[in-house]
């Protein structure tokens, strides 16, 4: 079969601190960096992946950090193909607090069809030693909010960051309807160099 | 909070979001905070259908026949951007382009005896225009080369009219244009909303002239760009880009007090926690004992089922209803923008009515807009006071922003933002000073 490049925006939503940063950053350059400071002036970044032969640019958008007082808006949210929900496995309140992120993303990205969107579930830092949220527990929320995939990784260690967003990429591939994507019509380029005809007035 | 920073911004209106993006895209530490659940203050858009009608304090559900409130999203100010203006440069060099998508307004309309006529967007169309004379058009046509070609730092191009001290008033007088001419070129192409022009030096004119021929050439039908999703995403946008270089962001977040001491800003008192900051950026609602009233704008948004007559069934148009028209002071202006551009459900509407009040009976001063979009099917009337600072911040460091005025384009807006950062920084502001610092989509060239 021929392989076919799309784009696809993927988002990682969930508390900050949890590790969001740092996974896509493991994911994308393969490097951890305890303080993060780098990340100033990353809006997102991307990594070209071949899933099941197919080949598709992935576009991980960072949420610079408007999460941590809930002021993250449509600018982040719109035009998601995909949203990692992301929780930190020795933070309960992290975890307790992804239905109300998986809300915020309905609303915000207007999602038509909530139940079919492709949503993921990590639990990250699972290089730490202390948990306070057990696997049996996160895999029963997963399986009653819309039978997610759920994947615990590290991304100090590398552990599943990979696999968890190849599996995210099978499940919008995997939508019946993804070509059906609403592009706007008529819209303007402004990055377009203006017309060469002259004009009246 | 209980933190320092080197600037905090309160309100998130389209100024302030701006200003915040600016500073930290310089490295300035920044928190920006609203007391609303979201972006843009007074340049808004409000959704879902429900609280605009809880807004304006209309008990009533919507009705059924509005569709899903989430279609909705309604802007409080009627404003469209200039296609070669300020607030496009800014997107551009910004790249806050990234999360927007523009159209272009579908035509620009003039009333006239009680009729509207379609703004001529090409030299076909002027030349059928009835707007005015056969002769008048050859003169006029004469006026707009004389224009197209004038360049401030060459005097060859001057033809005996000096930038600095021929008025307006003259330099119509020397191309021999008459007043229907007249009233066409500084009210639907300079965008002036009075008459106060004629008497003031031409350099001005000419340059919004210019600008208005130069975005009307970029795309052709009209000069004006709307974003999808309504005036709203702008603040929004811009937001980010501050986010994205530090910006701490925080809506919902109630302001209790500007701490001054010896007469400058040292901070903000929210829910008991003081941030300390070098610098305050705020919106005129933040701090009323600093700013003072200038005068009204009162704005009406009309939801309509139909397209307006006699604009060729547009989903997107100004009209100008010059005030020599109607009797007025100031130009009186409609914005119509519609379900194409996703600020309303299918088959819906909206059309803004705003100008400057003159009067104790603002809505009756607009009646001869409103009547332009009869049948309506529900109004929102707000009017809105307009403020200035009454300090320049030198002593303070507080810089409050203007109000949105009653224009309908965003370049009043990008020299009040201008002039903010200059008093600010003791620097003139240079669109270079927007741009992003490094390559943010790290990671692509090495594949």
């Amino acid at each position: 079969m021929s392989s076919k490049s799309s784009l696809l925006k993927v988002i990682l939503l969930g508390d900050g601190g949890v590790g969001k940063s740092s996974l896509m950053n493991r994911y994308v350059t393969n490097k951890f960096d305890a303080h993060l400071f780098h990340t100033i002036g990353v809006e997102f970044l991307n990594k070209d992946l071949e899933v099941d032969g197919r080949t598709v640019t992935l576009q991980i958008w960072d949420t610079a950090g408007q999460e941590r007082f809930r002021s993250l808006r449509t600018p982040f949210y719109r035009g998601s193909d995909c949203c990692l929900l992301t929780f930190s496995v020795d933070d309960s309140q992290s975890f307790h607090n992804l239905v109300n992120w998986k809300k915020e993303f309905i609303y915000y990205a207007d999602v038509k069809e909530p139940e079919s969107f492709p949503f993921v579930v990590l639990g990250n830092k699972l290089d730490v030693s202390e948990r306070q949220v057990s696997s049996e527990e996160a895999q029963e929320w997963c399986m009653e909010s819309g039978g997610y995939p759920y994947f615990e990784t590290s991304a100090k260690d590398a552990t599943n960051v990979a696999v968890a967003f190849e599996e995210a990429v099978r499940r919008v591939l995997s939508l019946e309807d993804r070509h059906e994507h609403l592009i706007p019509t008529d819209t303007v380029n402004l990055h377009r160099k203006p017309r060469s005809a002259t004009q009246c007035c | 909070m209980d933190e320092e920073y080197d600037v905090i911004v309160l309100g998130t209106g389209l100024t302030e979001c701006i200003l915040s993006g600016i500073m930290s895209v310089n490295g300035k530490k920044v928190l920006h905070m609203d007391r609303n659940p979201y972006y843009g203050g007074e340049s808004s858009s409000i959704t879902p259908l429900e609280e605009l009608y809880k807004r304006f304090g209309i008990s009533d559900s919507p009705p059924e026949s509005m569709g899903r409130g989430r279609d909705w999203n309604v802007d409080l100010i009627p404003k469209f951007l200039m296609a070669n203006g300020q607030l496009v440069k800014m997107l551009l060099y910004t790249e806050v382009t990234r999360y927007l998508d523009f159209k272009v307004v579908e035509g620009s309309f003039v009333y006239k005896g009680g009729k509207i006529y379609k703004v001529p967007s090409t030299e076909t169309e002027a030349l059928a225009s009835n707007l005015m004379g056969m002769f008048e058009k050859r003169r006029f046509r004469k006026f707009l080369v004389f224009v197209a070609n004038f360049d401030e730092n060459d005097p060859k191009t001057f033809e005996g009219v000096d930038p600095k001290l021929t008025t307006m008033g003259e330099v119509y007088k020397k191309f021999d244009l008459g007043q229907d001419v007249i009233d066409f070129t500084g009210h639907a192409l300079a965008l002036y909303r009075t008459d106060d022009y004629l008497e003031q030096p031409c350099l001005e004119t000419i340059n919004r002239i210019k600008l208005y021929s130069e975005s009307l050439a970029r795309y052709g039908k009209s000069p004006y760009l709307y974003p999808l999703y309504g005036l709203g995403e702008l603040p929004q946008g811009f937001a980010r880009l501050s986010a994205i270089y530090g910006g701490t962001y925080m809506l919902n977040k109630p302001v209790d007090e500007i701490v001054m001491e010896g007469g400058h800003v040292v901070g903000v008192k929210s829910e008991g926690q003081v941030a300390r900051c070098k610098q305050l950026i705020c919106d005129p609602s933040y701090i009323p004992e600093r700013v003072h009233k200038v005068g009204q704008v009162v704005r009406v948004i009309c939801v309509l089922s139909h397209p307006i007559k006699n604009t060729n069934d547009a989903n997107s148009c100004q009209i100008i209803i010059p005030q020599n028209q109607v009797n007025r002071k100031s130009d009186i202006y409609v914005c119509m923008i519609s379900y194409a551009h996703n600020v309303a459900a299918q088959g819906k509407y909206i059309a803004i009515v705003s100008t400057t009040v003159e009067t104790s009976d603002p809505e009756a001063e607009i009646e001869p807009a409103l009547e332009l979009l009869e049948p309506i099917d529900q109004k929102f009337v707000a009017i809105s006071d307009m403020y200035e600072p009454t300090d320049d911040g030198t002593e303070s460091q507080v810089f409050a922003s203007r109000s949105y005025d009653a224009t309908t384009h965003f370049e009043t807006t990008c020299n009040d933002i201008k002039d903010i950062y200059k008093r600010m920084t003791g620097s003139d502001f240079d669109f270079e000073n927007m741009k992003r610092k490094q390559n943010d989509v790290f990671g692509e060239d090495e594949q």
